[in-house]
C-alpha cells in the first residue's frame, strides 16, 4: 500500500485554497486521474494508467503523511511546514499560494515598539512559528493555541495579539487589526519523503524538472 | 471498562514486545550477532547510563539535548546513552588502548532520545552495529557498507538500497566556492534540513558565480551509478572534493569485489551530520519504511575528543525498523513451531515429565500439561495452543 509500492507515486494534496492549484499545476505535466475533487467522497483516487494515487488530506495533517511515507510528495504552504517542522524534502517554491504570517492588534491597543507588547497574550494557530519568533525577539509573551478565527480573540479579550496569516489585509481591516510585525512570507512548497526522494529518485527529479520548466514557460508570457 | 479502574500507562515512548514480537525481534537480533561474529568481531557491552559530560564529547553535543539526563547521590548529571558511538570511543581511547591499533567491534543494545517518536522508533529503541577503529583505508569503509548490506539480507530484507555518499565532496566545493562562513553555514544547514527552496535563496543573494551556484545546487540531486561520478569530477575543480570521489570510487571497486554493488548508489547529498562525519557516510532504505533503515560512515575525530586519535568507520540498524520493514512487506520470519505437547492423566505424570525432557534433549519444543487431563481435553489444549504433535499418557 502507499509508498511501499515501488511502482506507484503517491501524492498528497491538502484540501482548501491550495487544492485547485495543485491540482491544475500537477494536471500540467501529466499527473492527474479521473475524479480528482475536493469533494470525492473516495480517500484515494487512482489513475491506473500512470500508476498516480492522489490522497487528499486536512492541511496541517499532510506534513506527516509525507513524513512518515504514507505519501511520497505532497503540496503544502511553508507556513504549515514551518509549524508543523517535519523531517521532509522541501523541493520546489510553487509560487502560489502567496500569504505572510505577521503579527497583529487591534488599533486601540497599538503600542511605540514590539517589545512593549512583552508579557502579553498571544492567540494564534501557529504556536511554533509565534514562538520561534518572540523568542528571536528577546520578547517574552503568553501563546493561546486557537484552532481558527483568530481575529475573535483580542475583540472579546482572549488575547492582546495575534499571530495569523493574511493574504489581503481585508479581514484584519474589517475586524480593526493593525499590522505591526512581519514574520515570514509563505507559498506552496512541493515536498517528498526522504525515503521515496531516494528510492524513487527519477520519477520525482523528472517531475521537478517538467514543473519547473511549465512554471517557466507560464512566466514568461 | 469499569470506572475507577486503575489502568497502568506505559512512560511516553515506551513500548512492550510481546511474545510474538519479542521472538521476531531476537531472532533477527541472533542473525546479527552471528554475521558480525563471523565477520571477526566482537561484542562489547558498555553501561546503559554514564556521566553526561563523557556522552556529550565531541559529535555527541548534539544528542546531548535529546539525552534522559538525570542525578546521582552526589549530584553528578548522568544520562542515559543516546548512541553506542560515543561509549565504543571511550572505551576504545582508555580500556581497549592497549589492544593493538585495530578493533572490530559490534553491539546488539538499546539506547534512549527524548524525541517525538517515530515510525518503528521510540524514545528507547534498539540497535545493531559496528565500529572499525584504526583503519583510514577505503578498505576499511567498504568493509563495513558490505557487512551493511549482508546485515539487511541476514535480517530476511531483500528489496533496499544503500546510498553512499561523502561529505569532503561538499566540505571542497564550499571551500572552491568564495561563500563566506556564515553562508556556507546557512548552506550546510538547509542540506541537512533537505530545504532545496532555501539553498536556492540563499545561492541567489550571495553573489557567487552563477556556474558555482549551479554546481551547489545540484548536490542534492547527484544520485546515481558509476556515471555520476565522472559527471561530478566535471563539476568540481579542487583536490578535497576530488579526493571524496577518489575515495567513492575506491570503495565502489571493493564493493563489487564484495558482490554487493547492486544495492548501492551514490548520493553526493547524503550528509547526516557535518560536525560528526569526516568522510564516507551511508544511509540504507526499504519501501514502506519513511525512515532510513540504517546508517553510518567515517568519523575520524571522535576518539582524539577521548585523547587517543583513531580513525573510525561503523554503522548502526534499527532493530524496530527492521522488523516493521518485514512485517510491512509480509515477509514472515520462519519461527520455530510448537512441536509437541505432552499431556498426561492422574497417575502417568513421572512418564510424561520423562518424556518431555528426553525429548526437549533431541531439540524439541515440548511443553508440558501441568494438570491431569483426559484424552479428549489433552488433544484440545493441543490444538488450542498450536502444537503440531501430541503425546499422552494415561487411559
Amino acid at each position: 500500500m502507499t509508498s511501499s509500492d515501488m511502482d506507484y507515486l503517491t501524492i498528497a494534496l491538502p484540501k482548501g485554497k491550495l487544492f485547485g492549484l495543485s491540482a491544475d499545476l500537477l494536471a500540467k505535466v501529466g499527473y492527474t486521474a479521473e475524479n480528482l475533487s475536493e469533494k470525492s467522497r473516495k480517500l484515494i483516487i487512482s489513475n491506473e494508467k500512470e500508476k498516480i494515487r492522489f490522497i487528499i488530506t486536512k492541511t496541517a495533517d499532510l506534513p506527516t503523511y509525507v513524513e512518515y511515507g504514507a505519501a511520497d510528495i505532497g503540496v503544502i504552504g511553508k507556513d504549515v511546514l514551518l509549524e508543523e517542522g517535519k523531517d521532509v524534502y522541501e523541493l520546489l517554491d510553487l509560487k502560489f499560494g502567496y500569504c505572510r504570517m505577521m503579527v497583529a492588534v487591534p488599533k486601540a491597543l497599538k503600542r511605540e515598539k514590539l517589545s512593549d507588547y512583552a508579557h502579553l497574550r498571544v492567540a494564534t494557530k501557529f504556536p511554533h512559528i509565534a514562538e520561534r519568533f518572540f523568542r528571536s525577539q528577546g520578547i517574552q509573551v503568553e501563546f493561546i493555541k486557537l484552532n481558527g478565527s483568530i481575529e475573535l480573540a483580542p475583540m472579546v479579550g482572549l488575547a492582546e495579539l495575534i499571530v495569523d496569516i493574511v493574504e489581503t489585509g481585508r479581514t484584519l481591516k474589517e475586524n480593526n487589526l493593525e499590522e505591526i510585525a512581519q514574520i515570514v512570507p509563505a507559498t506552496a512548497r512541493l515536498i517528498a519523503n526522504r525515503v521515496s526522494f531516494k528510492m524513487k529518485f527519477d520519477r520525482i527529479n523528472k517531475l521537478v524538472e517538467d514543473l519547473k520548466s511549465v512554471m517557466a514557460e507560464e512566466a514568461a508570457q | 471498562m469499569k470506572k475507577n479502574q486503575f489502568v497502568p500507562q506505559l512512560p511516553y515512548g515506551t513500548r512492550d514486545f510481546l511474545p510474538k514480537e519479542a521472538k521476531h525481534k531476537r531472532m533477527v537480533e541472533e542473525s546479527l550477532a552471528k554475521l558480525f561474529s563471523s565477520w571477526g568481531y566482537d561484542e562489547i557491552v558498555t553501561p546503559t547510563f554514564e556521566y553526561l559530560e563523557t556522552l556529550s564529547v565531541s559529535g555527541g553535543a548534539e544528542l546531548a539535548e535529546t539525552m534522559f539526563k538525570f542525578f546521582d547521590k552526589k549530584n553528578s548529571i548522568l544520562a542515559l546513552r543516546a548512541d553506542m558511538t560515543t561509549p565504543i570511543a571511550r572505551v576504545a581511547a582508555t580500556r581497549l588502548r592497549d589492544n593493538g591499533p585495530l578493533q572490530r567491534l559490534f553491539y546488539l543494545t538499546n539506547v534512549f532520545r527524548h524525541e517525538e517518536a517515530q515510525a518503528g522508533r521510540q524514545c528507547e529503541f534498539y540497535q545493531a552495529g559496528v565500529e572499525l577503529l584504526g583503519e583510514a583505508d577505503a578498505a576499511a569503509d567498504a568493509e563495513v557498507v558490505a557487512l551493511a548490506v549482508q546485515a539487511m539480507l541476514d535480517a530476511g530484507l531483500t528489496n533496499f538500497q544503500i546510498g553512499l555518499g561523502q561529505v569532503e565532496f561538499i566540505n571542497g566545493l564550499m571551500q572552491e566556492s568564495g561563500l563566506s562562513k556564515e553562508e556556507c553555514q546557512q548552506i550546510k544547514h538547509c542540506m541537512v534540513t533537505r530545504d532545496l527552496v532555501g539553498l536556492e535563496t540563499i545561492l541567489a543573494v550571495s553573489g557567487v558565480a552563477e556556474k558555482t551556484q549551479q554546481v551547489i545546487k545540484s548536490i542534492p540531486l547527484l544520485h546515481g551509478k558509476e556515471e555520476l561520478l565522472e559527471k561530478a569530477y566535471g563539476m568540481i575543480n579542487n583536490e578535497v572534493s576530488r579526493a571524496a570521489l577518489d575515495n567513492l570510487a575506491h570503495i565502489y571497486q571493493l564493493l563489487k569485489y564484495y558482490g554487493v554493488e547492486q544495492y548501492v548508489n551514490f548520493d553526493l547529498g547524503i550528509i547526516r551530520d557535518f560536525d560528526y562525519y569526516t568522510g564516507m557516510v551511508f544511509e540504507g532504505y526499504t519501501p514502506g519504511l519513511g525512515f532510513p533503515i540504517c546508517g553510518g560512515g567515517r568519523y575520524d575525530n571522535m576518539l582524539s575528543s577521548f585523547g587517543a586519535a583513531c580513525p573510525a568507520t561503523g554503522f548502526a540498524l534499527g532493530i524496530e525498523r527492521i522488523l516493521l520493514a518485514l512485517l510491512r512487506q509480509e515477509i514472515d520470519p520462519d519461527c520455530n513451531e510448537r512441536e509437541v505437547y505432552v499431556g498426561w492423566n492422574n497417575g502417568s505424570l513421572h512418564k510424561a515429565i520423562q518424556e518431555a525432557v528426553k525429548l526437549r534433549q533431541l531439540g524439541k519444543t515440548v511443553e508440558l500439561a501441568l494438570t491431569a487431563q483426559n484424552r479428549e481435553q489433552a488433544v484440545e489444549s493441543q490444538k488450542g495452543r498450536g502444537f503440531a504433535e501430541i503425546i499422552y499418557f494415561g487411559d
